[in-house]
C-alpha cells in the first residue's frame, strides 16, 4: 500500500478525536460524582431503599368452645394499571368486554357497561393505579386472577393488589365491646388488654422501590422475620352470650332503655361466660358501644343492701328474725324523707322479710341504729368485704368503686342510712356481681376472669388460674344467712316472677334513682337491676342484669331486669351438663320446616341451600330464578330475563333486583328494606334506558 | 496457555480485551436484569443470564470460526450481504414487530430468533464500503467516481434505517464518513455533506410535522433533543437522565460493589442502553475507566493491525469495524453521562443484546481474521528471511 502514511495520519487524527470524546465523558463523570454528587446521592437515599415493617398476623380470640370471636382475615384492595406498558390498544380492546362482564358478574355492583366505561376512561386519562374495589375477599381475588387481562399478571396485565389484614368478629355484635378492637392506637377490651400477646412481633424487611412504585424485597429472606401473635382463649360461651345479648336486646327495646348490660359468671372460678352491653344509638338502634358492666360506676341501689345486712350480721347486731319497725312506709332521717315502695308501709317485719320486700327504711334504720355512734365501723366492714377496691380486671377502663369513709368532708347524718341502701356509694355492675358471686361461693371472692389461656399454634403457652381476691368476705354463718335471704326474695319477695319449678334462683332486685346532671333533678332516671345466682342450693353461676333509665314507668328491677336474668338462667340450665344427666332426643314430629326463600341468583341460592341442607329442585339452568316453597323442598323456577324487557323482580332480594335492573340500563330507587314487594314498571314492559324504576320493599 | 494460543490466531491483546469484556458483561447483565426478571420471569434471573451466556459462548464461536477464514473472501460476502440488507430493511420497515413505535426487528424463520436488521445492515455496509474503497482506491480524489460512488450505498442504507432508528443511522453514517476520511476521500468533498445534512434534517422534520405517520418516532426524537438542550423539567422527562446521574453519583470513585446497584430498578433498560451507568454505580469511576480503556485498547490494537496489513481491503475493513464498535461504545457512555441526548445505543459486547452481540462478535472475528493473516505474513517473511540468513552462513 503506497499511501499508508496518509491513511495512518488521518487515522491517528480520528483516534485523537475519539480520545478527546472519551476525556469529555470522563470529565462529565467527574462532574457528576464530585460536583453534583451530594445532591444526587441525597435524592437516591430518599428514593430507593427502606426498611419496611411486615405486620405479624394478629392472634385469634376464641370462645370457650373454640369458636372464633375475633380473627384477622386478609382483604385486598384491587387496583388496575390500564396503562401498563405491556397492554397495547389491541390487547386492551380485546379483553375489555369480557373483563367488564366478569367484574360485573363477580361484584354485581355495576353493570358491564358501567365497568367498560370506567376502565376505558381510566385508560384514556392515563391512570396508572385505578381503584377497582376495596375489601376484596381472598376467594374473590383468586377469581379475579383468572379474569382476562388480569390473568396476565402485574406487569403484563396491570393487575395490582395490596393486602391488608382486617379484624373480623364472626359473631359480629356478640360480646363485641368486651372483645374490643385495636385500631389507630386506641385499643379497647381484650384486644387492648392482651395486645402484646395478640400482636406478635412485626418483622422488618429491606425493600427497594422498583418501577411503578412497587416495593420489592432486596433479599429473598426477611431481615427480621415477623412472629405471629398468640391466640387468646376466652371464657366466653358463645351460646350463652347469644342468649344474653338477645334477651337484653329484647328488654331494652321493649322498655326503650338508654342502655343495659348483662354479665354471667361462673361461681367457682369467676370465669365470665357472657357479657353483653347495649347502648341506644342516635338512630334508636342498640349497639355494643360502651362496656357498662366494667366501666360504669353508679349508685347500685337496693342490690347494695346485701352488703349492709352482712356487715350488721358480722358484727352480731342482727339475725334473720330480728324485728324492725318500718311504720307506714315513710321515715325521716335528719329532715330527709325516705320511702318504701309499698303504699302504707310494711309495718313491723323481720330482717328476712325486709330484705325480701326490699324495704329501704328497714335497712336504713338498722344500720343507723347500730352504727350511728361509730359510722366508720360500718364503713370498715364494707371495706373488709373489699368493696372499695377495683377488681383489677385486665380490660382497661374499670370504673372505680366509691365508698366514702366517715371522715370524708361530704359525710353527713344521712350518709349512713343512705349508704345502707345503695346511695352515696358507687360501684360497677361487675363489682356488684363479684360481691354476689363471693356469697354464692361461700364467702370466697374471686376475680372475674375473661381469659383462660394463651395459645400459640394450638399449644397452650400460658394458662390463667382463678384469682382469689379475698378468701372470706364474711363468716360462714353470715353467708348462709344472707343466702337464705336471697332465696326468700325470689320465693316470696320482689322477684317472685323468677320462680321456676326446675331450679331455684336466689338474688336481689334493685331500683336506683339516678339524678343525672344531664337530665336534671326533675327528671330522674332509673336503674333497674337484678343480681343473683342459681341453682340456689348449689350455686354454679352468678348473673347481673342492669338496665338504665327505663321509661314507661316500669322501672322495678324484677319487671325490667328479671326476665333477662330468667332467660339466661333457663338457657344455661338447659344446656349445662352439670345440671342434667342426659339430654332427651329430639322427637320425630318436630322436623324442621322448609324455609321460605327469596328469588334471585340461582348459583348463590343453590350454594346456600346446600350449606343448610335444604332440598331444592332446579329443573333448568336459568341464572335467575323465582322460588316457591313446597313442604319438603324449594322449587326454583326460571325467571324470564329478556333483553330490553323489564324482568319480574318481585320476591327478589334487593341486591339482586338492583343488579338486574341496572344492568338493563334502568335507574333504581328503593324504598324500605327486605324483599321486593312492588315494582313501578310492570314486568314485560319495554326498558327505556336511563328510566327510573321504583321498588317498594317489604 | 501457550497451547491454547496455538489454535487461535490474530492479535492476542484484542482476544484478551474481548474476553474481559465478555466477563464483565456477564457480571453486569446478571446484576441489571433483576427488574426484567421480576417483570417477565417471576424473578428468575437464571433465565436471562443463561440466555445471555449462550449468546456469549456462541458469539465466541463466531469469532473463532470467522477469524480462521481468509479475510479476502469477505469482499464478496460484503457485496452479497449489502444486497440482502436492502430488501430486509424494507421488509422490517413494513412489517417488523412493533416495539416502542420503532420497527426494528425481524424474526429469523427457522430458529425463531428476532434480530435487528440494522445490525446486519451496519455490518454489511461497513464491509461494503471497505470493499468499494479498496476497489476505487485510485479514484478517491474524484468527486463522482470516488466520493459519490461511496456515498450512495451509505445513503441508501442509512435512509432505510433512519425512520425506525435515528441514532443507529446517525452513528453508522458518521462511522462511514470517518472511514472514508481515513481512506483519503477529500475533505472538501465531504464538506458538501454539511449543508446537505442540514437540508435533509429540515426536510425530515417538515415531513414529520405534516405527515407524522411517516416518521412515528419523530416526536420522541424532538422531545429528547429538546430535553437535552433545554434541560426543562417535565414530569418524566429527565427521568432517565436523572436516574443515571443518581447511579453515577452514588457509585462514587470505587463503586458499590458487584450486584449492589439499586438504580437498576429505576433505569430503563439497565442491561443495555444504560449499562454504563450500572458500571459506574457498581464499580465506580475506576470501573468506568477500565471499561472505557477496553474500547480504546481495542481501537489502538486495531490501528496496529492496519499499520502492518498488506492489502488495503483489510486495512479499511479493520478501520471501519473497529471505529464502528468503539464509536458506538463511546456514544453509549456519552448518553449515560448525559453528554448526549438519550438514544438507545447499547454498549457493544457488554450490553445484553442477543443477536446484536453476535454481530459484534462477527465484526471482531473479521478484525482478528485480518490480524491473523498479518501475523501469518510476518511468520512467512521471518522464515524466508531466516532461511536466507542460514544460506549466508553456509555459503
Amino acid at each position: 500500500m503506497e499511501d499508508k502514511g496518509s491513511i495512518l495520519k488521518r487515522t491517528y487524527f480520528l483516534y485523537m478525536m475519539l480520545g478527546v470524546f472519551a476525556v469529555a465523558i470522563l470529565f462529565k463523570v467527574f462532574q457528576i460524582v464530585f460536583v453534583q454528587g451530594e445532591q444526587w446521592r441525597e435524592k437516591a437515599e430518599n428514593l430507593t431503599i427502606q426498611y419496611r415493617t411486615i405486620d405479624a398476623v394478629r392472634g385469634n380470640i376464641y370462645a370457650l368452645d373454640g369458636s372464633l370471636l375475633a380473627t384477622s382475615v386478609p382483604i385486598y384492595e384491587v387496583r388496575f394499571d390500564p396503562n401498563a406498558e405491556a397492554i397495547s390498544d389491541e390487547i386492551f380492546n380485546q379483553n375489555l368486554d369480557t373483563l367488564s362482564q366478569c367484574l360485573s358478574k363477580l361484584f354485581k355492583d355495576k353493570s358491564k357497561l358501567a365497568y367498560k366505561q370506567e376502565l376505558t376512561h381510566a385508560r384514556n386519562k392515563g391512570e396508572r393505579y385505578h381503584l377497582i374495589r376495596r375489601n376484596v375477599k381472598y376467594t374473590d381475588l383468586k377469581k379475579m386472577r383468572e379474569f382476562p387481562l388480569f390473568n396476565r399478571g402485574r406487569y403484563k396485565g396491570g393487575f395490582l393488589y395490596v393486602q391488608q389484614n382486617k379484624r373480623q368478629k364472626p359473631f359480629r355484635v356478640l360480646a363485641a365491646r368486651t372483645i374490643g378492637y385495636d385500631r389507630d392506637g386506641s385499643a379497647v377490651g381484650l384486644e387492648g388488654a392482651y395486645d402484646a400477646d395478640l400482636r406478635g412481633v412485626s418483622g422488618k424487611r429491606l425493600m427497594k422501590k422498583i418501577a411503578g412504585g412497587v416495593w420489592m424485597p432486596v433479599s429473598s429472606e426477611n431481615e427480621v422475620e415477623p412472629e405471629d401473635g398468640s391466640d387468646l382463649v376466652t371464657t366466653i360461651d358463645v351460646n350463652i352470650q347469644d342468649v344474653a345479648e338477645s334477651a337484653l336486646l329484647k328488654q331494652v327495646q321493649k322498655h326503650g332503655a338508654a342502655n343495659g348490660c348483662v354479665v354471667l359468671m361462673e361461681v367457682a372460678t369467676g370465669e365470665i361466660r357472657a357479657i353483653a352491653n347495649l347502648q341506644r344509638g342516635e338512630d334508636g338502634r342498640y349497639y355494643e358501644s360502651y362496656n357498662y358492666a366494667i366501666g360504669a360506676s353508679t349508685e347500685p341501689g337496693s342490690t347494695f343492701k346485701l352488703a349492709s345486712y352482712m356487715a350488721a350480721m358480722e358484727d352480731g347486731f342482727i339475725d334473720l328474725d330480728y324485728k324492725i319497725e318500718t311504720g307506714n312506709g315513710k321515715y325521716e332521717f335528719y329532715g330527709t324523707r325516705m320511702f318504701d315502695s309499698k303504699e302504707g308501709g310494711y309495718g313491723t317485719i323481720t330482717v328476712k322479710e325486709a330484705f325480701a320486700v326490699s324495704s329501704n327504711i328497714a335497712v336504713a334504720k338498722i344500720i343507723d341504729k347500730f352504727y350511728k355512734s361509730d359510722p366508720q365501723k360500718f364503713i370498715d366492714r364494707l371495706y373488709s368485704m373489699r368493696l372499695n377496691e377495683p377488681l383489677g380486671v385486665e380490660i382497661a377502663g374499670e370504673g372505680k368503686p366509691f365508698i366514702k369513709s366517715a371522715n370524708d368532708p361530704s359525710w353527713s347524718g344521712i350518709s349512713l342510712p343512705w349508704i345502707s341502701h345503695g346511695y352515696e356509694v358507687s360501684m360497677t355492675p361487675l363489682q356488684i356481681l363479684t360481691l354476689y358471686n363471693a356469697v354464692a361461693n361461700d364467702g370466697k371472692m374471686v376475680k372475674p376472669m375473661f381469659v383462660k389461656g394463651v395459645q400459640k399454634h394450638g399449644k397452650t403457652v400460658q394458662e390463667f388460674e382463678p384469682v382469689v381476691l379475698k378468701d372470706r368476705i364474711a363468716s360462714k354463718e353470715t353467708i348462709s344467712k344472707v343466702k337464705e335471704m336471697l332465696e326468700e326474695v325470689v320465693k316470696n319477695g320482689t322477684a317472685t316472677n323468677l320462680r321456676d319449678a326446675n331450679f331455684h334462683i336466689a338474688g336481689k332486685t334493685g331500683t336506683a334513682q339516678i339524678a343525672k346532671g344531664k337530665l336534671g333533678y326533675d327528671k330522674v332516671a332509673y336503674q333497674a337491676s337484678f343480681c343473683g345466682y342459681f341453682p340456689a342450693e348449689d350455686p354454679k353461676y352468678t348473673c347481673i342484669v342492669v338496665v338504665n333509665a327505663p321509661s314507661k314507668n316500669v322501672y322495678y328491677g324484677n319487671v325490667v331486669a328479671g326476665p333477662i336474668f330468667k332467660e339466661i338462667a333457663d338457657k344455661v340450665y338447659s344446656t349445662s351438663i352439670d345440671f342434667h344427666e342426659e339430654l332427651k332426643e329430639q322427637k320425630d314430629g318436630e322436623e324442621l320446616r322448609t324455609p321460605v326463600s327469596k328469588s334471585g341468583f340461582a348459583p348463590d341460592l343453590a350454594e346456600v341451600f346446600q350449606d343448610i341442607d335444604v332440598k331444592y329442585i332446579q329443573k333448568n339452568q336459568a341464572e335467575w330464578v323465582l322460588t316457591q316453597t313446597s313442604p319438603d323442598s324449594v322449587d326454583m323456577l326460571p325467571a324470564t330475563i329478556r333483553e330490553n324487557l323489564v324482568p319480574n323482580v318481585r320476591g327478589m332480594a334487593v341486591e339482586d333486583a338492583v343488579y338486574l335492573l341496572e344492568n338493563m340500563g334502568l335507574k333504581v330507587r328503593i324504598d324500605g328494606k327486605g324483599v321486593v314487594k312492588y315494582q313501578s314498571i310492570q314486568p314485560g314492559e319495554r326498558v327505556i334506558k336511563g328510566g327510573t324504576i321504583k321498588l317498594q320493599l317489604t | 496457555m501457550q497451547r491454547l494460543f496455538k489454535y487461535i490466531g490474530g492479535d492476542k491483546a484484542i482476544w484478551m480485551v474481548v474476553l474481559f469484556m465478555a466477563l464483565s458483561s456477564v457480571l453486569l447483565v446478571y446484576s441489571s436484569i433483576v427488574t426484567l426478571a421480576y417483570k417477565y420471569q417471576d424473578g428468575n434471573t437464571m433465565y436471562y443470564i443463561l440466555k445471555h451466556a449462550v449468546f456469549i459462548v456462541t458469539g465466541f464461536g463466531f469469532i473463532y470460526i470467522i477469524h480462521k477464514i481468509n479475510y479476502k473472501y469477505f469482499s464478496r460476502v460484503a457485496q452479497l450481504l449489502f444486497w440482502i440488507s436492502i430488501p430486509l430493511l424494507l421488509l422490517t420497515l413494513i412489517m417488523g414487530a412493533n416495539l416502542n413505535n420503532a420497527s426494528r426487528w425481524l424474526v429469523i424463520p427457522i430458529i425463531n430468533q428476532s434480530f435487528q436488521t440494522s445490525d446486519l445492515a451496519k455490518l454489511s455496509l461497513i464491509m461494503f464500503t471497505a470493499r468499494t474503497l479498496s476497489i476505487r482506491k485510485d479514484q478517491l480524489g474524484d468527486f463522482y467516481q470516488g466520493f459519490l460512488a461511496l456515498l450512495i450505498p451509505v445513503g441508501i442504507i442509512t435512509v432505510l434505517i433512519l425512520p425506525a432508528n435515528f441514532s443507529t443511522a446517525a452513528v453508522l453514517f458518521t462511522t462511514c464518513m470517518m472511514l472514508m476520511f481515513m481512506a483519503g476521500v477529500k475533505l472538501k468533498h465531504m464538506a458538501v455533506l454539511i449543508p446537505a445534512g442540514i437540508g435533509a434534517l429540515a426536510l425530515i422534520f417538515t415531513i414529520a410535522t405534516v405527515k407524522p405517520e411517516l416518521f412515528p418516532r419523530a416526536e420522541t426524537w424532538k422531545k429528547r433533543v429538546e430535553r437535552f438542550i433545554g434541560g426543562e423539567e417535565d414530569r418524566d422527562g429527565n427521568y432517565q437522565v436523572e436516574q443515571a446521574k443518581i447511579a453515577i453519583a452514588s457509585g462514587g470513585v470505587t463503586g458499590k460493589g458487584p450486584g449492589n446497584s439499586t438504580q437498576r430498578n429505576f433505569l430503563p433498560h439497565p442491561y443495555s442502553d444504560f449499562i454504563y451507568a450500572i458500571v459506574l454505580e457498581e464499580y465506580g469511576l475506576f470501573g468506568g475507566l477500565i471499561v472505557m480503556m477496553f474500547y480504546l485498547i481495542l481501537l489502538f490494537r486495531s490501528i496496529k493491525i492496519v499499520q502492518k496489513v498488506e492489502h488495503s481491503f483489510g486495512a479499511y475493513l479493520v478501520l471501519g469495524l473497529s471505529f464502528s464498535l468503539v464509536f458506538q461504545g463511546l456514544i453509549n457512555m456519552a448518553v449515560n453521562v448525559n453528554l448526549l441526548p438519550v438514544t438507545g445505543q447499547p454498549l457493544p459486547l457488554v450490553s445484553m443484546g442477543g443477536t446484536s452481540l453476535w454481530f459484534t462478535c462477527i465484526s471482531l472475528g473479521i478484525i482478528l481474521s485480518v490480524s491473523r493473516s498479518v501475523e501469518q505474513n510476518e511468520i512467512e517473511a521471518e522464515t524466508a528471511k531466516s532461511k536466507k540468513g542460514g544460506n549466508y552462513v553456509v555459503s
